[in-house]
């Protein structure tokens, strides 16, 4: 099979390329391809595997084990709403609702115009301020069901 | 035109809490001058402003953008000593917070940092175990192992190469206190993991953080960048360098093994033990793989003395324990009281009631794994050995609290849920038993569970707790099976007959 070039792919794999005592590391490679492209395409996965000189068996069991690396581009912005024991307590579920209502997709979806991702996180650390609704890195606290459209307007 | 110097923390909640948009807010108002501090950790009360006065700060809480000038004329502001949430508190470890710039290592040292380092440099390897034998520590993370007798391990073995590892995948719901060390006061890990470094004889140390704490892993890097630049990592000839590896969204990556896995890039899979990573961890080397909050509970004990740590807190549990309150109380945040308080005290005096409208059902200690309490149990007393002895965990410290509208048998459902989706799939009664689990728990949810179901049920979660490989498998069922317990009539409303 051969790999399509994608811009940026073999950038980052560049960086990650073993130089002897240093031992391949294949989340590391992930997580560096993840930074550069959004996020991690199968079809790359043979590239990977030949830079790091691992199996490509092995590349595709990391990259399936780790719910934060993902195979399909987001929307522009990603929105995860935290689905930890604090944010449960106070009714973190409601604002997800409200979230999913507002712009129309299921939870691990993309919007149709590509605006927004939306997932759940199983906990941000931001309990004591929850619940919680992270957008690209900004974390919001004490988020209300009846706040998220403006919440969410600065988005574009 | 006079300028008021002003103190805004600067951490991940109290951004969320509304900090950031302050700062933005007040960015170009010439009468303040704003420093960015770590958070006291009394998140109700931020974002909370704070300048000086001849008695020490004092502080406006809940601040919008227009109480600047009320802050600027000193009207209505609060001495800080007097904020019961803090007062009633003994800080050790959190003593720095919301007073000192988190990334300014001059100031670090001021406040009497790196004074632990200075200990540890005087004493021989086995000195720097002993100090830590006599302070009676046990780890912070949740496993409660006595901490000397992991480093003596590591210290015995014999190897070219040796790692000191600091767990920082905090995954607990309902805990943040790794999270706000490493923003607020990054140099008293460091100089934790470097006090480690030397009793067990390691070059090099990794900082394995979770994924969802971005500002953290900046703060580090920038710190042990400071640290570096300053020779500190270096010191008297002793080589030793730190390095920060992201995570990527795995809970049982907390537990050592897997953690030590997937620093080496694969899957986050727990391995059987022994052998015990202080014997043959990373890259089969001895490792200690410790929790942020014990790293930093260090530095204090080797600058005061094993037997002042060993002085604090109940028999079995020495120390003071960083506690993190959240859920549906009016109070939630970060809480260091020396072990022995009961829950109810830790609940009453500093959690400060329920929510506006609420009402109490339960409470969960530990994470997502630990037992729910109801309202007749909580004269429980906060240390390893009382909770050992009811069957339940104070893990990493968080504790959430639940109002009367929370729905036990969707929370059960959502305890198993989690451990399904978290499973690493190594051991068979934690990959198959949490599916079996959960599916048990929609069927009564949909109303269609039957007579055996609960015994079903509880049958699962012993053999869970008997076999599983690691704490993920072995503690799942506990909150489920307290949920159980305590609250049976709402499971038996699933039961068809």
């Amino acid at each position: 099979m051969t790999t399509r070039h994608r811009p940026g792919l073999a950038e980052a794999l560049e960086y990650c390329r073993p130089v002897p005592p240093v031992k391949s590391n294949i989340l590391k490679t992930l997580l560096a391809v993840q930074s550069a492209l959004g996020h991690v395409p199968t079809s790359a996965i043979p590239q990977i595997a030949q830079v790091l000189g691992v199996t490509d068996a092995q590349v595709a069991g990391v990259l399936s084990y780790y719910s934060d690396l993902r195979t399909q581009s987001p929307g522009r912005h990603l929105i995860r709403v935290c689905m930890g024991e604090s944010c449960t307590a106070n009714h973190g579920g409601r604002v997800l609702r409200a979230i999913q209502d507002h712009v129309r997709v299921a939870v691990g979806g993309r919007t149709l115009e590509g605006r927004f991702t939306v997932e759940k996180m199983s906990c941000a650390g931001n309990c004591a301020v929850s619940p919680t609704v992270m957008i690209d890195e900004d974390l919001c606290g004490r988020v209300t069901p009846s706040e998220v459209p403006s919440l969410l307007e600065p988005y574009t | 035109m006079k300028t008021t110097r002003c103190y805004l923390a600067n951490d991940t909640s109290s951004r969320a809490a509304g900090a950031g948009r302050l700062a933005d807010a007040w960015s170009d108002r010439p009468e303040i001058q704003l420093i960015r501090t770590s958070s006291r950790g009394a998140f109700f009360l931020e974002p909370m402003v704070e300048r000086d006065t001849p008695n020490g700060r004092e502080a406006w809480f809940n601040v919008a953008p227009n109480d600047l000038p009320r802050i600027v004329g000193g009207v209505g502001g609060t001495p800080v000593a007097e904020i019961p949430f803090l007062q009633q508190q003994t800080r050790f470890t959190f003593a720095n917070f919301g007073i000192t710039e988190p990334l300014a290592l001059d100031e670090y040292q001021t406040r009497g940092g790196l004074k632990g380092l200075a200990a540890a440099q005087s004493l021989s390897p086995e000195g720097i175990v002993e100090a830590l034998r006599i302070s009676r520590l046990r780890g912070r993370g949740g496993a409660a192992f006595p901490v000397w007798k992991k480093w003596q391990v590591a210290q015995q073995t014999g190897s070219e190469q040796k790692y000191v590892v600091a767990n920082a995948d905090e995954g607990d719901a309902g805990t943040y206190c790794d999270r706000m060390i490493m923003e607020g006061d990054p140099f008293r890990l460091i100089e934790g993991m470097m006090i480690c470094a030397r009793a067990i004889g390691a070059t090099h140390g990794y900082l394995y953080c979770r994924y969802e704490y971005p500002a953290a892993a900046r703060a580090m890097k920038f710190s042990i960048q400071k640290a570096r630049e300053a020779d500190l990592l270096d010191c008297d000839d002793y080589p030793f360098d730190l390095e920060v590896v992201t995570g990527a969204g795995s809970y049982v990556c907390g537990e050592e093994t897997a953690l030590l896995e997937s620093l080496e890039g694969r899957r986050g899979v727990v391995l059987a033990k022994p052998p015990y990573p202080a014997e043959s961890g990373l890259y089969g080397n001895p490792t200690i793989v410790s929790n942020v909050l014990t790293f930093a509970t260090i530095p204090n004990i080797l600058a005061n003395g094993g037997a002042w740590h060993a002085s604090i807190g109940t028999e079995g549990s020495r120390g003071t324990m960083a506690l993190q309150i959240g859920g549906r109380v009016k109070q939630p945040g970060l809480v260091e009281v020396p072990f022995g308080l009961t829950l109810h005290d830790v609940l009453d005096r500093f959690g400060g009631g329920m929510a506006p409208g609420s009402r109490f059902k339960a409470v969960q200690v530990g994470g997502p794994l630990g037992s729910l309490f109801p309202e007749s149990q909580l004269d429980i007393p906060i240390c390893y050995d009382a909770f050992a002895e009811a069957g339940a965990i104070l893990g990493h410290g968080g504790i959430v609290v639940y109002d009367d509208e929370t729905n036990m048998v969707e929370l059960a459902r959502h305890f198993m849920a989690f451990t399904a989706d978290e499973s690493c799939g190594k051991c068979t009664p934690c990959r198959i038993g949490s599916v079996r689990g959960r599916e048990i728990l929609e069927r009564i949810q949909a109303g269609e569970g039957t007579a055996e179901s609960l015994d079903l049920l509880k049958d699962l979660g012993e053999t869970m707790k008997a076999t599983s490989l690691c704490a993920l498998g072995g503690r799942a069922p506990y909150p489920v099976l307290t949920a159980i317990e305590h609250f049976p009539e709402e499971f038996k409303k699933g039961l068809t007959h």
